[in-house]
């Protein structure tokens, strides 16, 4: 068992260690070594996750004296298995794709070193082997998306990537060197047991220990997964190979989500810091999903959208669904993976098709096909807002009946709602020559949806939390006051729904703004085209320290 | 700490503006097996002046060496000739000594800090030699001017990228277990200390990042210079193995 684990971080290293030194003599034929040490490290974490499923109990292996611990539990069990499967999956992509690239085992090795690099951070049981795998893992994505030494934008957004990474490492190796302070241990298990006992222990300036260490961890996951103001990086880093664009949005940027939980017993004592935790995911969520609409640029909309998908990931960690944040990454990372690795045979299929819908008018005079119609305004508003809330209602009560106690599920349960009636009502804007085939088809995926992410998301729960007063406390700790609750989400409500009543009249009278308004909302889409200006002033910042820089020089004469 | 042995210290272990005499001279001195020997030898004869008189620095000498630290880490980033980016990192590197001397065990802190600063040196030393290579090669060490050096020389480059990561303390290098342990120690005596020492580890990413990218990145310049064999790819491939070993070695002191 032990051998096993510690297996899982040797296989891809020694892959790394021999497709490199053999490049010389076996040129491309060495990447084989890297294929087949991907082939072994899945099989090894599928054995690994199988016994978590069987119920095995978690195990330390200990390397080294005071750190150098690895930990097998279910989540580093399942973690290693969806790190190692996608590496696997892109391994095997990238031996065509990357056929004709220079260094083509350079590029196999680095690989092998990341997927070392992910798994020795899942599966680090003490805080330094989880910075120094932190760490690594920015330093080598620095290499893999420069991995075109041609290309100066390559390079150039890919230190933007270990900037912000280096910036995100350190406070989570302020928030272990302030829980060693306080305990004495680097031993992650150790550290929460004692924390667990001591909630209410202070550090620098008298301040809460758990707060701020959970302050700090939170920071250093908002870095890593892309949140508003540390996003910059994500957008620009598409100039890498496509494998590693595939590798980053499965498996890399959303790092943040595996940190949360894993500290999930210093979260559990912090609840104030729960509560910033939404707030900085939501934010996020919105502004990711606002800048991925503006974008012509495809590879720059998909960009966006991993980070509104992360600041969703991230908002999950704040109502307390850690285990569906889990569930939300792995699910992300399956999908993203799959639009990045078959982003070109899209752009093969493109230029037969374009995909584009026919004009009404043209089916109608030219296809000979009869007009679409549009069903009643009302019963589709009925239908928008009463079907998502019932299937939703009733895909919660049948796992949970007491989910309504839980504000963590309202506030998803609302969100569920606000997407699911987002969607039906677009289906109302939509012309097709049979509506009710269409709505048939959307409330049956709907419901597929909701019932697989509701049963799936409260086995991840179990899986990864089994003891139920732990997951009644990670709720519990991400609550807020009732009254206030109550009237968030009925403010929220209030404004979606005027939203859409202002989206119909608009529709309805056939002209969206009145000039005041057009300007502002031009104004806004100025804002926006320029994604808030936030690459510009870190741009900005960096000419001024350079210029800095280079004044300092030339006036202590370069000595 | 007498006046005599203060300067001294603040020469070896450099003290801005005192750390303008070793920049001074290294940059200087042409022949690379000197640089790399005045690189081995400078800080430990600080270290002796620093641990002699048996006193630990003063918080504002660590402020001072600090805030040194923080200049050279801000200057590095504007270089692009290697040979001064070597010379101003390793100032900056070493002005981290003195809060290392200053909240490390008292007993452990000579023997210690000549490891520590030995454990910096080592990075720096292979990065003047390679810097002397280049020099050889293609006439001069230059960010810019000897750029694509990945496609013309790919294992000279490959260790460039290896001595510079080292250069700025990655994981598993002495100086990624130097710094933590410093930060670490610094943490709770003085926290601005500790926040000021992280802000110049980040400044050495951000810098070697800029320096590496000048070298290695864009398309092959001029006629291409002979590259490493294979001998030599072996011995400083094992130097690197060694130094890491070094590194988790030290490591054992994270307590």
């Amino acid at each position: 068992m032990e051998g096993f684990i510690v297996l899982v971080i040797l296989l891809p290293l020694a892959a790394a260690l021999l497709t490199w030194t053999s490049a010389s003599r076996l040129q491309g034929a060495s990447v084989r070594i890297s294929i087949i040490g991907s082939i072994a490290t899945f099989g090894v974490t599928t054995l690994l996750l199988g016994l978590a499923l069987t119920g095995k109990s978690a195990t330390q292996v200990h390397l080294g004296a005071s750190w150098g611990i690895l930990l097998f539990d279910p989540l580093s069990a399942l973690m290693a298995f969806v790190v190692s499967g996608i590496s696997l999956l892109v391994h095997v992509y990238s031996i065509r794709y990357m056929a004709e690239e220079r260094g083509y085992a350079r590029f196999f090795a680095l690989l092998d070193l990341m997927t070392a690099a992910l798994l020795l951070m899942v599966s680090a049981g003490d805080l330094i082997t989880l910075l120094i795998a932190w760490h690594l893992i920015g330093v080598l994505l620095y290499f893999l998306l420069g991995h075109d030494t041609a290309s100066q934008a390559a390079h150039r957004y890919a230190s933007w990537t270990l900037l912000t990474y280096r910036f995100g490492d350190l406070p989570l190796l302020l928030a272990a060197g302030l829980l060693y302070q306080a305990f004495g241990t680097w031993s992650s298990h150790e550290v929460f047991a004692q924390l667990t006992s001591a909630p209410d222990a202070r550090t620098l300036f008298g301040l809460p220990l758990a707060e701020t260490v959970a302050g700090l961890v939170a920071l250093a996951a908002f870095a890593r997964s892309a949140q508003f103001l540390l996003h910059a990086w994500l957008p620009y880093s598409m100039s890498g190979p496509t494998p590693v664009s595939a590798l980053m949005h499965a498996g890399i940027v959303n790092a943040g989500g595996f940190l949360i939980n894993r500290f999930a017993p210093l979260f559990v004592t912090a609840n104030d810091v729960l509560h910033g935790i939404f707030a900085v995911g939501l934010i996020t969520a919105v502004i990711g999903s606002v800048l991925m609409l503006a974008q012509n640029d495809i590879k720059k909309a998909l960009g966006y959208s991993t980070m509104g998908q992360m600041g969703f990931m991230i908002m999950e960690c704040g109502v307390g669904a850690f285990s569906l944040a889990v569930y939300h990454l792995i699910a992300h990372g399956l999908f993203k993976g799959t639009l990045f690795l078959g982003a070109g045979g899209m752009i093969g299929e493109a230029r037969q098709d374009d995909g584009v819908p026919k004009d009404d008018l043209y089916t109608f005079v030219i296809e000979r096909r009869p007009a679409r119609r549009r069903q009643p305004w009302l019963v589709m508003a009925a239908i928008t807002l009463v079907v998502p809330v019932t299937i939703l209602i009733l895909a919660h009560w049948v796992v949970a009946n007491d989910f309504f106690q839980k504000q963590g599920a309202v506030v998803l349960l609302f969100f569920g709602w606000v997407t699911g009636a987002q969607l039906i009502f677009s289906t109302y804007r939509m012309r097709t020559e049979n509506i009710w085939r269409l709505m048939g088809m959307i409330l049956f995926s709907f419901t597929i949806v909701v019932i697989g992410y509701t049963l799936i998301s409260h086995a991840f729960d179990v899986f990864l939390y089994p003891d139920p007063v732990f997951r009644s406390r990670i709720y519990t700790a991400a609550g807020i006051n009732v009254f206030w609750f109550d009237a968030l989400v009925i403010l929220m409500t209030l404004v979606v729904v005027f939203g859409w009543l202002v989206t119909y009249y608009a529709e309805q009278n056939g002209q969206r703004w009145s000039d005041g308004l057009g300007a502002l909302w031009r104004s806004f889409y100025r804002i926006v085209a320029r994604e808030f200006f936030v690459a510009s002033i870190y741009e900005r910042l960096s000419a001024v320290l350079l210029a800095v820089a280079t004044r300092l020089n030339v006036l202590l004469r370069w000595a | 700490m007498t006046l005599t042995g203060f300067l001294v210290a603040a020469a070896f272990l450099p003290l801005f503006p005192f750390s303008m005499l070793f920049n001074r001279l290294f940059a200087r001195v042409g022949n690379a097996w000197l640089r790399m020997a005045l690189l081995l030898l400078w800080p430990q004869l600080g270290v002796l002046a620093l641990v002699t008189p048996g006193e630990k620095p003063d918080a504002w000498l660590v402020w001072w060496a600090v805030a040194t630290s923080g200049l050279y880490a801000l200057r590095t980033v504007a270089l692009r000739d290697l040979r001064l980016w070597t010379g101003y990192m390793a100032t900056s590197a070493w002005s981290l000594l003195w809060p290392a001397a200053a909240f490390a065990p008292l007993a452990a802190s000579a023997d210690a800090l000549a490891l520590q600063a030995a454990g910096l040196s080592a990075p720096f030393v292979l990065l003047t030699w390679i810097s002397g290579r280049l020099d050889a090669e293609l006439g001069a060490a230059y960010a810019g001017v000897c750029g694509g050096l990945a496609v013309t020389v790919p294992r000279l480059s490959g260790l460039l990228t290896l001595a510079i990561l080292a250069a700025v303390a990655t994981p598993l290098v002495p100086g990624f277990f130097i710094l933590l342990e410093t930060t670490l120690h610094a943490l709770p005596a003085m926290p601005g200390a500790a926040l000021l020492i992280l802000t110049v580890w980040l400044m050495w990413a951000w810098s070697g990042a800029r320096i590496l990218r000048g070298f290695i990145v864009g398309p092959a310049r001029g006629a291409p210079g002979r590259d490493l064999g294979n001998a030599v790819v072996a011995l400083l491939g094992l130097t690197f193995v060694v130094l890491m070993l070094a590194g988790i070695g030290i490591s054992g002191d994270l307590s």
